[in-house]
C-alpha cells in the first residue's frame, strides 16, 4: 500500500502517461499504417477489419473480462463457442428455425459455463485448472461427436443469413458487440454484481469476511462468460455457415492478451470492458496493418507477441503491485 | 459442503491425504492392471520400453514446467508457470534442423540449439523477475513471439533433417531399451537429484512456497526464480532433440502439446506426500498418460477419448487436493 501511494505521489505524470499507453499506441499505429499502408483507411478495409476480425474476438474477450475481473481466468472460452456453434448448426439443420436455434445455442454455451461454475464454486477447483479440464473434456466430446473433427455445414435452405442484416446502417454483428459490451460493461462498472465481482477479484478474503458469497458470484461470472462466448458461437457459425470443431480455441490467447492489456487503462489495474475492447482493437489493427504493408502472417505473430509483451511490461512496471523479487 | 468440512478436520484430513496419496498410486496401478489384462501385449518389455520412449518429449517438457512451478509457487495465475515451453521446443527443433541442414558441425548445432532454449528461458525469467509480469501473461506473450519466430524460420512447413545424433536418438538401443527412453530417465534422474536432493532444490522450494521467509533467510529470490526459467528453457532444448529425432526433423504444431504438459505437471502433484510439484511425481504422471494412450491404442479405442480422460483425471486430482487444502481459499 505504501509503495503504491509513494509511486502515485512521486511519479504522477509518468503513471498517468503509462495508463494511457494503449490508446496512445493505437492512435500511433493507426497513424503509422494510414501513411505506410495505402488503403488502410479505406471504408472497405476498415469494415472488413471490424466485421471479420473485431466482432468475434471482442465478444469472447468481453466474457473473459468478467472472469479476469473476478480474479480468475476462463481457458474454456473456445469450448463454449464451439458447443454453441454446434447446437446452432444442428438445430438449424433439423429444421427448427432461428427461433429455436438461437436459444438452443445459448443454452449449450451456458451448459459449458455451468460445468465450469460447478467445478469452481462446488468443488473449489481454481478457475485455471477447472477450465483447463473443461477444455480437454470439451475437445474429446467434440472429436467424438464430429468423427474426429469433420465440419458440419448448414444446409442451403436454412442458411441463417444473420451477418448480412443491417439496422440503421450498421451490420447486425456490430450491434451485437455493442449490446454485449453495454450489458457486461455497465453491470461490471456500475452494477451491484460488478462491485461484488471486483471485490472478489481484488481481495477474496476481505470479500468473504464482508459476507459476500464467493460461490454465487463465481457461478454467475462463469455462466456469464460462457453466454458471451455462445453469442460469439452463433455469429461464428452464421459467418462461415458451418460448425468447425475446435475452432473456438483460436480466440483464447488473444482474448487473454486483450483483457490484460485493457487493465492498463484502469488506475487500479482492474479488468474493464472499454479497456478490453481497446485491447482487441489493438491486436486487430496491428494484424491488419502488417498484412497491408506486406508482412506475412508469420511476422505478424512475432510483432504482435512483441508488442503485447511491451504493453504489459509498461503497465506492470508502472504499477509495482505484483510481488517484488 | 459437508465432505470438505469433514476433510478439514485433522484426523480426517490425515486420512484423506492417505487415501489421496495411496489412492493416486493405487489408481495408477489399477489402470495398469486393467490394461495389462485387457490389452494384448501391453506388458511385453518391448511395449513398455516403447511407452517410455514415446513419453520422452512430453515428459522432459513437463520436468521443465515442474521446476518453474516449484520456484514460482503453485498458484497458477500469480505463481510459476511457463506457457512458452511447447513453443520453445518448436523453435529449438526448427533451429537445430536449419543449422544442421546449413552444414554446421555437430557440436555447434547442438550448442546453438541449447543456447536458443536458454535464451527463451532467460527472456521469460527477465519478464517475470525484472519486469514483474505475472508468469501467466509473460509466458503467454513470449509463447506468441516464439511461435511466430518458428513460423518465420520454417515458413510453417516441416524441415526434414538427418544427423548421426538424431539417428542414435531415434534408432539407438542400449540393454534393449530405446535411446529416447534413456533420455527421459536420464533427465529425470539429473533433475530429480538437483531438485529433490540438493541444497539448490531445497532453496527453490523455499523460494516458491514462502518467498518472504526465503528472502528473510538471505536467499536471492529473484535469482532462483530466474534460474527455474533457465532450467525450463534448457528442458525445451533437450526435448527438441527428442522431437527432431522422433519426427526426423522439425514439425509444425508443437504448440498443441502445451496443455498436456501443463496437465502432466499438475497431475504429478498428487504423487507427492505434501501435494507439491516434484520431479518423480511428474515422471509418474507422464508414464501414466503414456500407458493410457498406449493402452487405448492396443485396445483400438478411438484416440478421441484421450483428451477427455486427461481432463477428467486433472479435475479429479485437483478437486481432491483442493478439498484438502481448503484453508488457502480464494477463487
Amino acid at each position: 500500500m505504501t509503495t503504491l501511494a509513494a509511486t502515485a505521489v512521486s511519479r504522477p505524470l509518468l503513471s498517468r502517461l503509462l495508463r494511457g499507453i494503449l490508446p496512445l499506441l493505437i492512435v500511433a499505429i493507426v497513424a503509422f499504417f494510414s501513411v505506410a499502408a495505402p488503403g488502410f483507411l479505406s471504408l472497405g478495409n476498415l469494415s472488413s477489419l471490424v466485421l471479420n476480425n473485431f466482432v468475434l474476438l471482442a465478444i469472447v474477450a468481453i466474457g473473459m473480462t468478467w472472469a479476469v475481473a473476478a480474479g480468475g481466468i476462463d481457458l474454456s472460452v473456445g469450448t463454449a463457442v464451439d458447443f454453441a456453434s454446434l447446437a446452432f448448426v444442428v438445430l438449424l439443420n433439423g429444421g427448427y428455425g432461428l427461433v429455436v436455434a438461437i436459444p438452443g445455442a445459448l443454452v449449450a454455451g451456458a451448459l459449458v459455463g455451468s460445468f465450469n461454475a460447478g467445478l469452481i464454486a462446488g468443488l473449489g477447483i481454481t478457475p485455471f485448472l477447472a477450465t483447463l479440464g473443461t477444455l480437454f473434456i470439451g475437445t474429446s466430446v467434440q472429436q467424438l461427436l464430429s468423427d474426429g473433427g469433420q465440419p458440419i455445414y448448414i444446409a442451403q435452405p436454412v442458411l441463417p443469413g444473420l451477418t448480412a442484416v443491417t439496422w440503421l446502417g450498421m451490420p447486425l454483428p456490430l450491434w451485437l458487440v455493442l449490446a454485449v459490451a453495454t450489458v457486461y460493461g455497465v453491470i461490471l462498472a456500475r452494477g451491484r454484481l460488478g462491485r461484488e465481482i471486483l471485490a472478489v477479484g481484488t481481495q477474496v478474503q476481505l470479500a468473504r469476511y464482508s459476507g459476500l458469497s464467493i460461490r454465487q458470484i463465481s457461478l454467475k461470472v462463469f455462466i456469464a462468460s460462457a453466454l458471451a462466448c455462445a453469442v460469439a458461437g452463433i455469429v461464428l457459425s452464421s459467418t462461415v455457415n458451418a460448425y468447425v470443431p475446435m475452432s473456438g480455441n483460436a480466440f483464447l490467447i488473444n482474448a487473454i492478451g486483450a483483457v490484460f492489456m485493457g487493465t492498463t487503462l484502469s488506475r487500479t489495474g482492474r479488468a474493464n470492458i472499454p479497456g478490453t475492447l481497446l485491447g482487441v482493437l489493438f491486436i486487430n489493427v496491428i494484424a491488419n496493418g502488417l498484412l497491408l504493408i506486406g508482412w506475412n502472417f508469420y511476422w505478424q505473430q512475432v510483432a504482435t507477441g512483441g508488442l503485447i509483451l511491451l504493453v504489459l511490461a509498461f503497465s506492470f512496471a508502472s504499477r509495482r503491485q505484483s510481488p517484488s523479487y | 459442503m459437508p465432505w470438505s468440512e469433514i476433510l478439514a478436520q485433522p484426523l480426517a484430513r490425515r486420512l484423506g491425504l492417505l487415501v489421496l496419496r495411496r489412492g493416486s498410486s493405487g489408481a495408477f496401478l489399477l489402470i495398469l492392471a486393467v490394461l495389462a489384462v485387457t490389452a494384448p501385449n501391453f506388458l511385453s518389455p518391448g511395449n513398455i520400453a516403447n511407452v517410455f520412449a514415446q513419453s520422452a518429449i512430453l515428459g522432459i517438457l513437463a520436468f521443465g514446467l515442474t521446476c518453474v512451478v516449484i520456484g514460482g509457487g503453485s498458484n497458477v495465475v500469480a505463481g510459476g508457470l511457463d506457457l512458452s515451453l511447447a513453443a520453445n521446443l518448436g523453435l529449438c527443433a526448427a533451429v537445430y534442423s536449419s543449422l544442421n541442414n546449413a552444414g554446421f558441425d555437430t557440436v555447434q548445432a547442438i550448442g546453438l540449439t541449447l543456447l536458443c532454449g536458454l535464451a527463451v528461458g532467460a527472456l521469460n525469467g527477465f519478464t517475470v523477475v525484472v519486469l514483474r509480469l505475472p508468469p501467466l501473461l509473460a509466458t503467454l506473450a513470449s509463447m506468441n513471439l516464439i511461435a511466430g519466430l518458428e513460423l518465420v524460420l520454417t515458413q510453417n512447413s516441416v524441415l526434414p533433417t538427418d544427423s548421426a545424433l538424431l539417428d542414435t536418438l531415434a534408432m539407438g538401443e542400449w540393454l534393449q531399451v530405446p535411446a529416447l527412453a534413456w533420455m527421459l530417465l536420464a533427465v529425470a534422474l539429473l533433475l530429480g537429484l538437483l531438485i529433490q536432493h540438493s541444497p539448490y532444490g531445497l532453496r527453490l522450494y523455499a523460494v516458491g512456497e514462502y518467498p518472504e521467509a526465503a528472502r528473510a533467510a538471505g536467499l536471492r529470490v529473484g535469482l532462483y526464480v530466474f534460474s527455474s526459467y533457465l532450467i525450463a528453457g534448457l528442458c525445451a532444448g533437450v526435448a527438441a532433440f527428442c522431437s527432431a529425432a522422433y519426427f526426423s526433423g522439425s514439425t509444425t504444431g508443437s504448440g498443441d502439446m502445451l496443455l498436456s504438459v501443463v496437465a502432466i505437471a499438475f497431475l504429478g502433484v498428487v504423487f507427492s506426500r505434501r501435494l507439491v510439484a516434484n520431479i518423480p511425481g511428474t515422471l509418474l504422471a507422464t508414464l501414466l498418460l503414456g500407458f493410457l494412450i498406449n493402452g487405448f491404442q492396443l485396445l483400438n479405442i478411438a484416440s478421441f477419448w484421450v483428451n477427455g480422460v486427461q481432463g477428467v483425471l486433472i479435475l479429479l486430482v485437483v478437486a481432491m487436493s483442493s478439498a484438502l487444502r481448503k484453508e488457502e481459499g480464494g477463487l
